[in-house]
């Protein structure tokens, strides 16, 4: 894989603008993941779930 | 970034989606498998203390020990229904019923 930065990939994206891209998909997956263990929290200690 | 290379070749217009959809699909099956394996989430719903409705149950179904359990309906041999009946103490009881025949003159 070519480590050229300015190369235009089938995409139509560049090096620099995947990285773009995908940091800002792990940003989301990042806060809905931390949302998503502060409610599986809050569930496991006020319900019967887990036992 | 790790993978981030992956959106050089797999276009964000569809690498995302299907990301996304992906995880909104996985995380709904796994809540439609919670609700309908546990009986807690319909007593929230409906207001009542949690575990109450399984205890409810129970006691409907241990009110009258001497309810029989189950019963099943077969064709009999030779025309009509049998009727199986699982009594309360495990054993079964059989009674077949025929439609009545008119005698013909």
């Amino acid at each position: 894989m070519s480590d050229d930065p300015d190369k235009v990939w089938p995409t139509g994206l560049t090096l620099r603008e995947a990285e773009e891209v995908h940091s800002y998909l792990i940003d989301g997956t990042r806060v809905f993941g931390a949302i998503a263990v502060l409610a599986h929290v809050l569930v496991a200690v006020s319900t019967p779930w887990l036992g | 970034m790790n993978n981030a290379k992956m959106r050089l070749v797999v276009k964000p217009t569809v690498g995302v989606p299907l990301f996304l959809s992906a995880v909104a699909i996985g995380s709904f099956a796994v809540h439609v498998a919670v609700l309908t394996n546990t009986s807690w989430v319909r007593d929230f719903l409906s207001g009542q203390e949690l575990g109450s409705g399984d205890m409810a149950a129970a006691k409907i179904s241990d009110a009258d020990p001497n309810v029989a359990k189950a019963s099943y309906v077969t064709p009999a041999p030779g025309g009509g229904q049998e009727v199986t009946i699982v009594m309360p103490d495990g054993t079964t009881a059989r009674a077949v019923l025929k439609p009545d025949v008119l005698a013909a003159n």
